[in-house]
């Protein structure tokens, strides 16, 4: 069955008709582009948890959009995948997530949908459209990707429950070193609603006025993005990546005084992956992750003030035999205004996990947390259990 | 100030160390691709002989790699489905994308084996579409598989096209030879009966005329759960099964237990140069294949 782009790319009103096709689109390989205009994928993340506190606090504290945060039954994520070559020129993806509310409504995100160039010369390449920032490693990794059920904290708290990402462009420049190098420059809106640490979150509390306030006057009311990534070989079993990312742009807290407040993030990120030199189906395999972020952030009580919030985390992943994951992840969160919130205070979290994929396309995972922070009096600890299938396209392995 | 100068020029320009840079993804068509270009061409394999090259990881460094190249030769037939596609993607060379003349796919002169007679789904496990991947572990191949190299390597570079003629002529003149020879030494093999790991050993249980009577993986991609295994044991007793032949990449618990059950012999068939550090050429590997054969009692 070839299936016809234009009536794939149609509509979301399609979304779940094409359940039916997937199937029939198992093997499609993207490097055919006679045969197969694009690859579509569905991938559904659900999630069941249990934890020695109740509902409330579980949602306070999985911070993150996608993360599972109540006793019970949470469909995190259900992404459909649409992707491919659009002509010689470009190529394009676009997810679709729709998740259930506490309420069980359905609710509808475009996660991602971007262009880029597959042409340009001198290792340059263009994206544009509603993109991940490019900023750390795990920002613009797809829920379903994660190591863990939940997102790090302090990526929650500095970048936002669904990772920063908004419409703009980014140029990117693989540049002429002997190792990999690129550099990658954005420029994306500041506004909307997964991007808190800039307009769309903060103290601004008169709704009426925020729209206005909100027009973009010049160049100071985007959020602009720099990412310096590299990656070699250290030997045959063992690559490692580090990178460097800041951002910079304004923020919503000098809304109602009239004052143009800023928000700079920071971060670097280091990857560490070894795997066995006689490898079956990618096991054994040891991999380190690790980030640290940090944050300026201005807001105005009275006078101009920089708080100030930096965490990092620390994960390993250990492929013990083919299929089978361990992970332990250590992190920590904290912030110079202390424990007056959930999410200026400080904050250790410590999860293990084993994770099983009986193939490429189905995981089940069971996740135990143990969250310590000053704002409540107790630990908390947490149990998940993860359940994910994959249908459809073949999904690509990242690095 | 000025050897710095002349040092970058020569680091960043591969041309001049080579005609054409070739980058293969294994190390069995870099082996070809060496042998009918010569000291013509600089070729990089993007993985080892010693992993599966299913499931080989996307690196970074493959990026820079592919940014450089003027031809990319691929095992094709979804063997890469996993890992090039977004590779090709990211490197931003248009030299080495589909359809282009520095994008070589092998599998399309190549006459696939296994082609699922019906719509593949994923409940018969890691089937692949377009036929069985594995086709360079049948020597005859390996002559279709120089002819298409050499042709693109004439295309892509018409000031030395008779060498890689000449190189192939010679190439295929050694080969048939050297396939009549192997085919000799394992003739008390022909009509064997065989486990093997995985649908892998197709083509070479074709070529060698060896019977291929289960499999240790229940369906592709699969582990092998013990009610499998103990469907083999009594399939290997009834059927008089005589050897396992399998990669040496794969686990080898479940074949060791078939083994001291059964007394069955467990035979490591290295399935790519350089899955064996004395493994550096395509006649080098089929030597140890048969050498492997030929060890057993």
């Amino acid at each position: 069955m070839i299936l016809n782009l234009r009536q794939a790319s149609s509509a979301v009103a399609g979304f779940l008709m094409t359940g039916s096709v997937c199937l029939a689109q198992s093997s499609v390989n993207n490097l055919e582009m006679n045969n197969n205009p694009m690859d579509i994928g569905v991938s559904a993340l659900f999630s069941a948890g249990a934890a020695s506190e109740g509902n409330e606090t579980i949602g306070a504290l999985q911070g993150g959009g996608h993360d599972p945060s109540k006793v019970g039954f949470t469909l995190q994520n259900l992404e459909l995948t649409l992707s491919g070559a659009v002509d010689p020129f470009f190529n394009a993806q676009t997810n679709i997530i729709m998740l259930l509310n506490d309420e069980g409504e359905a609710i509808l995100e475009i996660e991602e949908a971007f262009m880029s160039t597959s042409q340009l010369p001198a290792g340059l390449q263009i994206k544009a459209g509603q993109f991940y920032t490019e900023f750390g490693r795990q920002n613009k990794m797809h829920p379903h990707t994660w190591a863990f059920v939940d997102q790090p904290i302090v990526l929650s708290r500095l970048l936002g429950a669904d990772g920063l990402r908004s419409q703009g462009g980014r140029l990117s420049w693989l540049t002429p070193t002997p190792w990999y190098s690129e550099l990658f420059l954005a420029v994306q809106n500041a506004k909307g609603a997964t991007g808190s640490s800039f307009l769309s979150g903060g103290h601004a509390h008169d709704e009426g006025a925020e729209e206005s306030e909100f027009a973009i006057n010049g160049p100071e009311d985007f959020i602009y993005s720099a990412r310096w990534f590299n990656g070699t070989d250290i030997n045959d079993s063992v690559s490692a990546n580090i990178g460097f990312s800041g951002i910079w742009g304004p923020n919503a807290n000098g809304m109602d005084s009239d004052k143009d407040l800023r928000t700079s993030i920071y971060g670097a990120d280091l990857y560490i992956k070894w795997q066995a030199s006689h490898s079956s189906r990618g096991y054994p395999f040891l991999s380190w992750h690790t980030e640290y972020l940090h944050r300026d952030y201005e807001e105005i009580e009275g006078a101009i003030f920089t708080r100030k919030d930096n965490g990092w985390f620390s994960q390993v992943s250990y492929g013990f035999k083919p299929g089978w994951i361990g992970g332990v992840r250590l992190e920590s969160a904290s912030s110079n205004e202390g424990a007056v919130e959930l999410d200026t205070t400080e904050r250790f979290r410590t999860a293990l996990n084993l994770t099983w994929f009986p193939s490429e396309f189905s995981k089940i995972r069971l996740q135990y947390n143990y969250d310590d922070s000053k704002y409540f009096d107790e630990p908390v600890h947490l149990m998940w259990l993860q359940f994910e299938y994959n249908l459809g396209s073949h999904a690509a392995h990242t690095f | 100030m000025r050897a710095i100068f002349v040092a970058l020029i020569i680091l960043f320009s591969p041309s001049l160390w080579a005609n054409i840079n070739i980058i293969t993804t294994t190390s069995d068509l870099a082996a070809i691709a060496k042998t009918i270009g010569g000291d013509k061409v600089s070729v990089t394999s993007l993985t080892k002989g010693t992993r599966d090259p299913h499931y080989a990881q996307a690196k970074p460094s493959m990026i820079r790699k592919l940014f450089r190249a003027d031809l990319l030769v691929l095992v094709g037939a979804e063997m890469e489905v996993g890992w090039l596609p977004a590779l090709i993607r990211s490197s931003r060379n248009k030299r080495v994308l589909p359809n282009n003349e520095g994008y070589l796919d092998i599998s399309k002169v190549i006459d696939l084996k296994g082609k699922p007679g019906q719509r593949v789904t994923r409940d018969m496990g890691d089937v692949h579409g377009a036929g069985n991947p594995h086709y360079w572990l049948d020597p005859s191949n390996g002559i279709l598989m120089a002819k298409a190299i050499a042709d693109r390597f004439g295309m892509l570079d018409p000031a030395n096209k008779a060498v890689y003629s000449d190189n192939f002529a010679e190439f295929k003149l050694q080969l048939e030879q050297k396939i009549v020879r192997w085919k000799s030494e394992l003739q008390r093999f022909s009509g064997e009966k065989i486990l093997a790991y995985h649908t892998s050993l197709l083509y070479l249980s074709t070529a060698f005329n060896l019977d291929v009577r289960g499999y240790i993986e229940p369906q592709p991609g699969l582990s092998p759960s013990a009610s499998h295994l103990n469907r083999l044991l009594k399939k290997i007793e009834s059927e008089n099964i005589r050897y396992i032949l399998m990669e040496p990449y794969y686990e080898t618990r479940s074949a060791k237990l078939l083994q001291r059950k059964t007394n069955i012999n467990l035979v490591i068939i290295p399935q790519s140069v350089g899955s064996q550090p004395q493994i550096k050429s395509y006649f080098d590997l089929f030597d140890s294949i048969v050498n492997a054969l030929k060890a057993v009692q």
